[in-house]
């Protein structure tokens, strides 16, 4: 007791029990677990939240995304897909080909791919070719070889075809008489064993594959000249390979894989679907220096012709400056083929369902594509305006970048065409010389927005007016009095043989012997003298420089003009007024240029060449330029032959029908 | 034993924890793997991240573009509305490095580019590089309305719009198109059914719910946040304008249907009156535009905008609407200088305001001023000779823009109320004969001027 004293100083008893709970704890631990239990407890609450939050989140994330996966943004229209024609995994194809004197048909797997019973109509040899994977008719021809040469088109056709694709051929009416040898021996090497007897009105028809194995063939022989063989139908069957075999290993890039879809649907254009060498789709022209033109589209008007538009859009794609983003292919008409070939090229085409008939039709066409084209491109003032029977020159656009702001300025101008009607091989000279004239020659030309616009477009024939498009340009209450411009050497060239106004002979006349400009970069000459007053300054100076020919001899003689290079001549024809153009005609018949109407002129004035000097022909006393010609030459009348007159009536049409 | 079961509780629990946290781990990882990290930085929380990743998929995209030569420029509301606050700054400076990610960095789902068609060449290597990249990416692609307006044309389905993603963020490209009129072309963003509907909140996206119109902008090459990007030069008019660009495409084939009905008059008269009403009303926005006043086709004028997609040969004049408070004085002396003279004016500004002006040939230019109560919209009419007052209801309506005769202009939003208020039900019929104080199914008699007023509200010249 006596060791206990009390003292206030200090407070032992405070610090023995923190120091007896410390000693307590140390002792124990129980602060320790407690404190690990805590700290459990924690983590563990941590853990649970966290993990509350990660479903949490991914739930609402989730649901988040399924409402809001845009009501809004729905398509309204319920795309219902049309199953297209369905791929049957069949490694067996059912062929049916009859041929008869009045029909033909052929049937794949019971689809119809060909049937023709018209009359008059699709004499000769249908050849079809078949995928020999897909079963896909790939090509549809048929050679009238009945008639002479349609043979030879049908052994280059059969030559183009790749190895391995299935051929049909059948015969409707006549297939034999002008059908040679050589294509006997082609048929024959296709495997076919009555080819080389087949004659006059005999049936046949054929199934084979290109490279060998024959699949069936019937013939019926004619038995009398008067008639013809009974109809025969075959049917065979033709076994599919793997797609694999049937297709060409190509590198794989964008170019080539648009090649292979081409391939795997067409036939018959040769060297593109080639396996070993196959010909270039890109060409890569070199660009213009100070291109005008490198931003005006270019409308290509095409119809069912696609081995013409492939031959088409390799010459355009090939001349300089040309600029492929710029290009819109018009088809009229939903046919398949057309748009392969723009795919081909990487082009972009545009498909337009026919309205009206024959040259209406062709016309509706022409101005739903000028006015796409403007719709397309709103910043354009010009358009180019192309169709698919035209080869274009190397130099098309440099031609046209040239010349390009005359039109933009000169509102006397009505267009610029790459096309000279007189251009013949013996009648044009000089690439870098260019005309004004009061035709609108068309077949490659340009087009202002504003003459479209508030013009053409408003009061364009409609679709009952089964008038052409051009002729209907032509005319005064179109034209005005305005002129175009056009190259001495033209920049475009007429190939279509096949044609709504076009047959080989009428091309063999007017067009085969045509001019085309083939060498670059041609730089024109004066072009600031194309302008309207200076224009009539130009030829104000050219006849003042000009030789008068001697007029007492015969124009259509060769010795009509002398033995000169590079020399100026005139020569002065009667054209009582502005509508006469009678002697014209006549000499533009023995110079065998263009005479079905009247084109290339310009106030009375002709320009040609003639023997490599500039000849100048005048009409006189209509044109004003008729002031140049002496006293003392009398001006050249020729008369119509008067007995010719009918003969020359039926051309007349079709020509006025034609370009 | 009290004791002996906690711990082995306690143990229990922070296995099963265990257990829970490499159960979480997994899970990331799987979610990860198939989502390319979308949740990952949602759930991590950690903002930087986030932010950084939008970043980075921006400058991949820019990227991707400038490798394929292809000029895109931003059109991002959210970030054009914090570059505007900093524009003086932006606009100054030649773009050094910045010290924090200020712009690209925001929180947003997307990030908002522009891309002028003509501007490319739509190759395929494009979407293979991105692809490489990492982007997935969806094209949406719809009918063009370029040739929308023509007889039977078909063939080319035109891209409007596509959409990149990277890990949790999306890039959205805008295709753009000239057309008609000078002005800019957005389509709708339409997905088609078997398109994947999850692929990004498409609700939350800026551009596509409607088409839109714009005008051309000029651009500003910047450097914001160590990126070159190209925005309009002014910011803020973009905003501006995007806020109502939505775009109405007329019912081309509503309008073929009604010229089946009831042929075209191909006539050289209604040639002529189609050319001069076109050349007048492309005159009349001129003016109406440089001055600033917004204005909209009205009566006959937007009768013909949708029911045949054209002027109506026979109505005689062109009609336009203005909203009263757009109303400037300068008006009748810009139509003045313009070559139009006015012919007369009816009303005041405070009251059934008209103003007629006198085109080329026997065009009439008719500008209706329309006064906004709380429930509708009333222009008036006044009657020369007898100083009678007319007053023509209309529903409320917005503005939304339209092409028409190749001419970018306003037309109500709610067309069909707006039709059917002036001409009735039967607005699909046409009627040569037409009176402006009684057909209108719209109209009301409004007392009359009192006569001391007439000098000031009847004015003809």
């Amino acid at each position: 007791m006596d060791e206990w004293k009390p003292n206030p100083a200090i407070k032992p008893h405070k610090k023995r029990s923190w120091y007896l709970a410390w000693k307590y704890k140390l002792m124990n631990q129980r602060t320790l677990r407690k404190l690990c239990q805590t700290g459990a407890v924690l983590f563990l609450l941590v853990t649970v939240i966290v993990n509350i939050k990660l479903i949490l989140d991914t739930r609402r994330a989730a649901y988040e995304e399924e409402e809001e996966s845009a009501q809004d943004y729905d398509d309204e229209l319920l795309n219902v897909e049309v199953p297209r024609h369905p791929v049957s995994n069949k490694k067996v194809l059912d062929v049916e080909v009859y041929s008869s004197r009045s029909k033909v048909y052929v049937a794949v797997d019971g689809t119809t791919v060909l049937e023709d019973e018209a009359r008059e109509q699709g004499r000769g040899i249908h050849v079809i070719v078949l995928n020999q994977a897909t079963g896909h008719v790939m090509a549809k021809r048929v050679f009238d070889t009945y008639s002479p040469h349609e043979d030879e088109a049908m052994v280059l056709f059969l030559n183009m075809v790749a190895r391995g694709r299935i051929l049909i051929f059948t015969i409707k009416d006549e297939g034999s008489f002008h059908l040679k040898d050589t294509a006997k021996n082609v048929l024959k090497s296709l495997g076919s064993q009555v080819a080389p007897f087949l004659s006059w009105r005999d049936m046949w028809t054929f199934v084979g594959k290109k490279g060998g194995e024959l699949y069936g063939e019937k013939h019926a022989k004619s038995p009398a000249l008067s008639t013809w063989g009974d109809p025969v139908l075959l049917k065979t069957e033709v076994h599919l390979t793997s797609v694999e075999d049937a297709e060409c290993h190509w590198p794989d890039t964008e170019l080539n894989r648009r090649r292979k879809r081409f391939c795997s649907k067409v036939e018959g254009y040769g060297s593109v679907c080639s396996c070993k060498d196959p010909t270039p789709i890109e060409f890569n022209p070199d660009p213009l220096k100070d291109n005008k033109v490198f931003d005006v589209p270019v409308a290509v008007i095409a119809g069912n012709r696609p081995n013409y538009l492939y031959r088409m859009l390799r010459s355009l794609l090939s001349a300089q400056g040309v600029n492929p983003q710029m290009i819109t292919v018009f088809i009229d008409g939903y046919y398949e083929e057309p748009m392969d070939v723009v795919e081909l090229f990487g082009l972009s085409g545009i498909q337009h369902t026919p309205i009206s008939i024959k040259n209406a039709r062709v016309s509706q066409h022409y101005k739903a594509s000028l006015t796409a084209t403007f719709n397309l491109f709103p910043d354009a003032k010009f358009a180019v305006v192309l169709e698919e029977d035209l080869d274009i020159s190397v130099d098309f656009f440099s031609f046209l970048s040239q010349s390009i702001h005359l039109l933009e300025e000169d509102e006397s101008l009505y267009c610029i065409s790459a096309w000279n009607d007189q251009g013949y091989e013996h009648t044009a000279e000089d690439p870098s010389l260019l005309y004004r004239v009061e035709t609108m020659p068309g077949l490659g030309w340009v087009l202002r927005k504003s003459l479209y616009k508030d013009e053409l477009e408003p009061k364009w024939p409609t679709p009952e007016k089964l008038w052409d498009w051009d002729m209907w340009m032509r005319m005064p209450e179109q034209r005005k009095g305005r002129e175009c411009i056009i190259p001495d050497i033209s920049r475009s060239y007429h190939f279509g043989i096949v044609g709504l106004n076009m047959n080989g002979y009428f091309h063999e006349a007017y067009f085969k012997k045509h001019k085309f400009n083939t060498v670059p970069n041609v730089q024109l000459k004066n072009v600031e003298s194309l302008r309207k007053d200076a224009y009539e300054t130009e030829i104000h100076r050219l006849l003042g420089e000009a030789e008068v020919l001697d007029h007492s001899k015969n124009p259509c003689e060769d010795s009509f003009v002398p033995d000169t290079e590079g020399r100026v001549y005139v020569m002065f024809i009667r054209m009582e007024q502005e509508a006469d153009f009678t002697t014209w005609t006549q000499l533009a018949k023995c110079l065998h240029i263009w005479d079905l109407d009247v084109r290339g002129n310009h106030k009375g004035l002709w320009r040609l060449f003639r023997k490599k000097n500039h000849f100048l022909v005048v009409g006189v006393p209509a044109s004003p330029y008729s002031s140049k010609k002496p006293s003392s030459v009398t001006p050249i009348y020729m008369e119509p032959p008067a007995k010719e007159e009918g003969a020359v009536a039926v051309p007349a049409v079709a020509a006025a029908e034609q370009t | 034993m009290q004791k002996i079961n906690k711990n082995v509780v306690l143990a229990l629990l922070s296995l099963t924890s265990l257990v829970f946290l490499l159960f979480q781990l997994y899970y990331y990882k799987f979610y990860l793997s198939q989502k390319n990290g979308a949740v990952f930085s949602k759930v991590r929380g950690s903002q930087s991240g986030q932010d950084s990743t939008r970043w980075h998929v921006v400058r991949k995209f820019l990227g991707l573009i400038a490798s394929h030569n292809i000029p895109v420029y931003l059109i991002d509301p959210l970030i054009l509305g914090l570059v505007d606050k900093d524009i003086e700054q932006i606009r100054s400076s030649p773009g050094g490095p910045t010290p924090e990610c200020k712009y690209f960095c925001a929180p947003r789902d997307f990030t908002t580019f522009a891309l002028l068609d003509k501007t490319w060449k739509h190759e395929v290597g494009l979407f293979r590089t991105a692809e490489k990249m990492g982007f997935q990416w969806l094209k949406f692609i719809n009918k063009d309305p370029r040739l929308d307006g023509m007889d039977d044309l078909s063939g080319v389905e035109i891209p409007l719009h596509y959409i990149f993603k990277l890990a949790s963020h999306a890039i959205h490209l805008v295709v753009f198109y000239e057309r008609s009129g000078n002005y800019l072309w957005h389509g709708p963003l339409r997905l088609k059914q078997h398109m994947d509907r999850k692929f990004v909140p498409f609700r939350k996206l800026h551009f596509g719910r409607y088409p839109g119109a714009y005008e051309k902008p000029e651009l500003l090459l910047v450097s914001i946040d160590d990126l070159k990007v190209q925005i309009p030069k002014n910011p803020s008019n973009f905003l501006e304008e995007m806020s109502h660009s939505r775009f109405l495409e007329c019912r081309y084939r509503e309008a073929r249907a009604f010229f089946q009905l009831y042929p075209d008059d191909a006539s050289l008269d209604a040639v002529e009156f189609r050319k001069k009403a076109k050349s007048l009303l492309h005159l009349a926005a001129l003016t109406l535009n440089n001055l600033g006043v917004k204005f909209w086709l009205s009566s006959g004028t937007c009768l013909g905008w949708y029911r045949q997609c054209n002027v109506i040969p026979y109505s005689k004049d062109v009609d336009l609407g203005v909203f009263i408070r757009d109303y400037k004085a300068d008006i009748i002396p810009a139509f003045q200088k313009a070559g139009l003279p006015l012919k007369h004016k009816f009303g005041k500004v405070e009251d059934s305001l008209e103003l007629s002006f006198q085109g080329e040939g026997d065009i009439k230019l008719d500008i209706f001023f329309f006064y906004e109560e709380d429930d509708h919209i009333w222009n008036g009419g006044t009657q020369a000779k007898s100083g009678k007052k007319f007053k023509y209801l209309f529903p409320k309506f917005t503005l939304c823009w339209t092409e028409f005769v190749e001419l970018k202009v306003h037309v109500p939003c709610e067309t069909l109320q707006y039709v059917e208020a002036n001409y009735g039900p039967d607005w699909k019929v046409p009627v040569k004969t037409w009176d402006w104080k009684s057909s209108p199914s719209n109209v009301q008699y409004n007392g009359v001027w009192p006569v001391d007023e007439w000098d000031d509200v009847i004015q003809i010249y």
